[in-house]
């Protein structure tokens, strides 16, 4: 198993890491207030015309936990005091309706979609969404955040807590496989869409992690197939030579012994990114120095001869 | 004072330059010999050049080469020993050869010229193809130690070993070198090298487990049973995987299994 990289937390005005406020507000305990709250204002969302999404009207307590739990996007009303307005997408509506059961769902012209309705619905308007709301649902009970992955060149991006108080540390691709899955399994299938993933993540500092939904046969018809999905993750990596080798210049003592492994984890993307800053960044701040000494110099040397 | 100033405009110029691109990549910011420019006159070669080349003879039945005159310290982590002579495979020798640390002769003693070791390479018939030589070279070159997954550094003595029957016990000769490789189905996959660490303290005669093997990944991307049940073969040793692209480019990745933690 490879050891994951750690989180990238932001940093808030005091210059000090979120990692302590996230660590006071868990994310479990953040949704399962949200969902306590939901459930008891019996909340509801109303499909938006085009069968994707939903719009959810909620109170303002609820709408600070809808926040906190990063669902939704906030839709700016300037009319509205009490209530929030917020946009859901079809795995997040999902979520809430059939993982968390704490909203019912009306459709644009207020019929009542029970589960197996919306199932239909969000399956005939996306193909990939038992695949892709099997992934979401995997990594929601994990507890990590899942948004969308478009502007990285992913399926998902997943976050240990909330976006405003860490870096994403994944892009996640789902791939399906199986015959109920049809072409679908298709993904990912030349190396050159392998490697564009990995060139696309590495260049925002995230791994590249895929999830793998298998089945040993099911109906994707049904919501009840999502017991019968099973996710497995990897996560696909650059190794880089030169790195690995600058750790291991000096001669082993252990490989005398023959049978010792030395495999250290080379430092991925993040890491080395920052490293490589800190390098330039020292080496120019010392050269700006040495110029400005050596200006400073002459100027008092031409000074003292005038 | 100018002094600061110096520093922060370092800085400001630090922050604004562009974040690199790929990060992590070893040819993120790829570096163009500019032709344009009057003083250049060749792509400065990367390649260290030896004062002393060995010379080997090339052994058309074994596919490789018997070492005539050793130079040099590259043999200490290159070639193997077969009852007592070194040997070298067509990897190896195509490595050596371009650094001219190396002098291939035919039987007559003539020099095999580097087109025709390349020949050789891309025929494929001697174990190694044109893009597994690329994978080889990029990792000598910076220094690691590399040798054929499942061709034992040394055989003592003459004696079969129990990895092929095909050892030739007429005069010594390395001839299961080259066998090992063709055994291998194209679409198959399995390790074509054992890597270890650069390590000055080598040794052939024990080298101790590789640091990972490494497979080259062949036309398209395996699924994931094919993977977890190569892993299986290999449990305990790291595998890493090259793809070699159409311009020659190495590229290495790992397909770790992870499993994310369930977060608080």
């Amino acid at each position: 198993m490879m050891d994951l990289p750690g989180p990238r937390w932001k940093k808030g005005k005091d210059a000090k890491d979120f990692a302590a406020v996230a660590a006071a507000k868990p994310m479990s305990r953040i949704v399962a207030k949200l969902q306590a709250s939901l459930k008891d204002s019996e909340a509801m969302a109303i499909l938006s015309g085009d069968g994707g999404d939903a719009i959810l009207a909620i109170g303002r307590k609820q709408a600070k936990l809808l926040n906190r739990a990063a669902f939704g996007r906030h839709i700016e009303n300037a009319g509205e005091e009490e209530r929030q307005w917020f946009q859901l997408r079809p795995e997040e509506v999902f979520f809430l309706c059939h993982a968390l059961k704490c909203i019912s769902v009306q459709s644009e012209n207020k019929k009542q979609m029970d589960e197996a309705q919306l199932w239909d619905l969000f399956t005939s308007t996306s193909e990939p969404f038992p695949e892709m709301y099997k992934a979401y649902q995997h990594l929601r009970l994990k507890n990590w955040v899942v948004k969308s992955g478009l502007q990285y060149g992913a399926d998902f991006v997943a976050y240990r807590h909330h976006p405003a108080l860490v870096h994403s540390e994944f892009a996640v691709i789902i791939v399906p496989e199986g015959k109920e899955f049809g072409s679908r399994c298709g993904r990912l299938q030349v190396w050159s869409d392998l490697l564009c993933a990995l060139r696309a993540s590495g260049s925002v500092a995230k791994t590249l992690l895929v999830l793998t939904i298998s089945t040993k046969g099911c109906d994707l018809a049904s919501s009840d197939c999502l017991g019968q999905l099973i996710v497995h993750e990897r996560a696909i990596t650059r190794w880089i030579p030169q790195q690995c080798r600058e750790q291991h210049d000096k001669p082993q003592r252990e490989e005398a012994n023959g049978d010792v492994q030395i495999q250290k984890p080379c430092s991925e993307d993040a890491s080395k990114e920052e490293r490589e800053e800190t390098r330039e960044g020292v080496a120019f701040s010392y050269w700006g120095v040495i110029l400005s000494f050596t200006i400073l110099s002459s100027l008092l040397v031409y000074k003292l001869k005038f | 004072m100018a002094a600061t100033a110096a520093v922060t405009a370092g800085s400001r110029r630090r922050r604004n330059r562009a974040p690199a691109v790929g990060a992590g990549n070893d040819d993120a910011e790829e570096h163009h010999h500019n032709p344009f420019l009057e003083t250049a006159s060749s792509a400065p070669s990367r390649v260290q050049f030896r004062n002393v080349a060995s010379r080997a003879r090339w052994v058309e039945e074994a596919g490789a080469t018997e070492v005539v005159e050793s130079k040099g310290k590259l043999w200490l982590t290159t070639g193997v020993t077969r009852g007592g002579k070194l040997c070298y495979n067509i990897e190896e020798i195509g490595f050596l050869v371009e650094r001219s640390a190396l002098i291939l002769l035919n039987d007559k003693d003539q020099t095999i010229g580097i087109e025709n070791i390349y020949e050789k390479i891309a025929g494929g018939k001697y174990g190694c193809s044109w893009d597994t030589f690329q994978a080889y070279k990029h990792l000598k070159s910076l220094g690691y130690i590399v040798g054929r997954y499942g061709v034992p550094w040394t055989l003592k003595n003459s004696g079969t070993s129990d990895t092929n029957q095909s050892f030739n016990k007429v005069d010594g000769t390395c001839s299961d070198i080259t066998k090992s490789l063709k055994e291998m189905h194209i679409d198959r996959l399995t390790p074509s090298f054992e890597v270890y660490l650069p390590n000055s303290m080598f040794k052939k005669s024990s080298p101790g487990a590789p640091n990972f093997l490494l497979c080259l990944l062949r036309n398209k991307p395996f699924s994931r049973v094919e993977l977890e049940m190569l892993e299986n073969n290999f449990g305990g040793i790291p595998l890493k995987y090259c793809h070699v692209d159409n311009n020659g480019r190495v590229s290495f990745l790992c397909f770790d299994e992870v499993a994310l933690p369930s977060l608080p």
